[in-house]
């Protein structure tokens, strides 16, 4: 009897195993199917610049990289570098906010390419990546900071986890509700004297509405983005000019901390210095 | 006209394409739920997420069941996860202190210590880079060190996995494994996974801090008054722009989605050389990383001494002084520490306020909860 009922249990084991393989196969075939049609689009609409659907040309991929500088010399954080009043400093972290990324179309049209990134210079290569319309542009601007109508009132916990303003996303870079996130964190160490190692902290924080920057930077030539096609733009930043430009500089002996949730003078000369010191590469 | 029927017999096939690819994508969810070790037959469990809480992210190939986050609960409290069956993770993580150990240093089954303090367990979910010096990339990674590490449990995997395949009595494991992830066959993966999933839950949301910022009830003018300290700028404005006199608490420990911590790594000045112990560059290998620890939350702090990664402050007025003079000078120091401007240079009062306000952090619902004690 236990003989017969294992091998009912066998038989019900060898159907299931049947059923299961059976299964798998017309999944199998499904997915080949699927594939196959997947491969006949792809191919299809692979000789065109434009949407098979709705004709609207396919756009390109832009993508803008942020280089670090020191005197228009290439740089990473830890490098210790000469400031214009010859003190020894090395920046530790740099992070920025930059919002309302545009690109200026040959008929003036400024074309969206993100609401908000965090620039990260720790990150080796940080970068912005958009899909743009094909066509030529010759202009890019985009904020320092962040406008007044997502930078307070604004909980960082109503975002998704994955954005630049979330809890996870701003670690570090959000004050309160009242007074917002940091816009631009500038730190590192310097040396008191010259030869002395580098342990005073220089901790420029910047932030509040009335601190947020525009900058507008031209193409030496016009930018072309081709559809289906990866362009990119490198976005240098000279970390020295955030100390000195045409019209102030900052004695980071003197000042060197800032941390301005409630606004100060020199946090606004910084962000004025900060608007200055990008370029196009 | 030819391009308008052209046209039409597009969007025709485009609407075919549609359907094909929304059948495919039902047999990918199936797929990856056949590839996951989750049970299809198993309870999702409902995280509720407290008002001002960020999402928590959850690894997709680890979702939470009921089955899952009991099992995950009954291994948390196992002994016989030890070697000589004396501890289990909850031996260290103590609900009474904050699920934290009240020691230093944890002491193991061999009577070996540790170099660092058992951190607390409160709102892991939304953590990440596990253990004081980051190693632990996601909390699974982090639920298999303790267990197999010869100065914490002292269990080799391999022997506690057959510890646990061989249990029936008291609790049969191999069939809790199976309601929660479809298979009897136990292994370390998924025990790791099944704690992971149990420590998700414990959320701590109870606080008097949290049940004002609900509405519910209202801080004493001590406690707000401390609050305005934790949450104001540090320093002497004529020395330090933007300073406000106040106790710079926010920084690090930011009530941003109300966790009380940014979770990055720091050093706030604890020692001027690390030689003992080189925090999150002893993980990365990287100069500027030495004496940088984890920032943990403040949830529950009056509870969680001692305190600072190798418990040297027992009391949270010895954490405040060591703020209030400005910590010691390195290289690697955090800017937040005030050292070059003698601290913080709280008054007697504000010290006490800032203690009153970080009791309003404690959530005694969160330690007494009955689905996070031992239920062995």
């Amino acid at each position: 009897m236990q003989h017969l009922a294992k091998l009912g249990v066998l038989n019900l084991e060898a159907n299931f195993e049947e059923m299961n393989c059976k299964r798998l196969t017309m999944r199998k075939t499904q997915r080949h199917v699927c594939a196959w049609i997947a491969l006949c689009f792809l191919v299809g609409q692979g000789c065109t610049q434009v949407w098979w659907w709705n004709n609207e040309p396919i756009p390109g991929t832009f993508r803008l990289d942020a280089q670090l500088e020191w005197n228009a010399m290439v740089t990473e954080l830890g490098d210790v570098n000469v400031d214009h009043l010859g003190h020894t400093l090395r920046l530790d972290n740099l992070q920025m906010y930059i919002s309302e990324m545009e690109l200026r179309a040959e008929n003036g049209e400024w074309e969206p390419i993100g609401d908000v990134a965090l620039l990260d210079f720790s990150v080796l290569k940080p970068h912005i990546l958009a899909p743009v319309p094909a066509g030529e542009y010759d202009a890019i601007r985009f904020g320092v900071g962040l406008p007044s109508e997502i930078n307070t009132d604004m909980d960082p916990a109503s975002y998704p986890n994955d954005h630049p303003l979330s809890v996870p996303g701003s670690a570090g870079m959000f004050w309160t509700w009242s007074s917002g996130y940091v816009f631009v964190k500038y730190e590192g160490k310097f040396a008191a004297e010259p030869g002395q190692p580098l342990l005073e902290p220089l901790s420029y924080h910047c932030g509040t509405d009335g601190s947020f920057r525009s900058v507008m930077l031209e193409f030496e030539e016009p930018l072309l983005i081709q559809s289906r096609e990866l362009t990119v733009q490198e976005l240098v930043f000279d970390a020295a000019l955030a100390l000195v430009g045409a019209a102030d500089s900052i004695d980071i002996v003197a000042d060197p901390i800032t941390h301005n949730a409630s606004g100060t003078t020199l946090g606004g000369r910084i962000m004025d210095l900060i608007d200055d010191a990008w370029s196009l590469r | 006209m030819m391009r308008s029927r052209q046209l039409h017999q597009q969007t025709w096939i485009l609407w075919i394409l549609v359907l094909a690819c929304l059948t495919s994508c039902e047999r990918c969810q199936e797929a990856e739920c056949e590839g996951a070790d989750c049970n299809p037959a198993a309870t999702p469990y409902v995280l509720d997420i407290p008002p001002f809480f960020p999402p928590m992210d959850i690894p997709a190939d680890n979702p939470l069941t009921v089955e899952g986050v009991h099992l995950g609960r009954m291994l948390f409290w196992e002994k016989s996860l030890s070697q000589d069956g004396s501890m289990s993770c909850g031996s260290c993580h103590l609900p009474e202190h904050g699920f934290s150990d009240p020691s230093p240093y944890s002491t193991g089954i061999t009577g070996a210590q540790g170099l660092r303090n058992a951190m607390a367990l409160i709102n892991i979910g939304w953590a990440s880079n596990y253990f004081w010096d980051g190693r632990g990339a996601s909390l699974e990674e982090q639920i298999l060190e303790p267990v197999s590490h010869p100065d914490e449990m002292a269990m080799p995997w391999p022997d506690a996995v057959a510890q646990l395949q061989a249990s029936t009595e008291p609790v049969d494991y191999p069939n809790l494994f199976l309601k929660a992830f479809g298979t009897a066959e136990i292994n370390s993966e998924l025990t790791t996974k099944a704690i992971a999933q149990f420590l998700r839950t414990m959320i701590s949301a109870d606080s008097k801090f949290d049940q004002w910022r609900r509405g519910e009830t209202s801080l004493s003018d001590e406690e707000f008054a401390g609050y305005e300290i934790f949450l104001r700028e540090g320093g002497d404005p004529e020395t330090t722009p933007g300073g406000q006199f106040g106790g710079d608490c926010f920084h690090c420990h930011g009530e941003a989605g109300l966790q009380f911590s940014d979770y990055l790594f720091r050093n706030n000045g604890l020692d001027s050389t690390f030689v003992n112990d080189a925090g999150l560059a002893g993980v990365t290998g990287m100069p500027l990383d030495s004496g940088r620890f984890k920032t943990p939350t403040l949830r529950n702090v009056s509870l969680t001494a001692p305190y600072m990664h190798d418990g040297r402050f027992t009391t949270l007025e010895e954490v405040l002084d060591h703020y209030n003079t400005g910590g010691v000078p390195s290289s690697t120091i955090d800017p937040f520490m005030k050292y070059t401007t003698g601290g913080l240079a709280l008054s007697p009062v504000q010290k006490t306020h800032l203690l009153a306000f970080l009791e309003t952090l404690t959530d005694t619902s969160f330690i007494a909860a009955s689905q996070f004690q031992d239920p062995h």
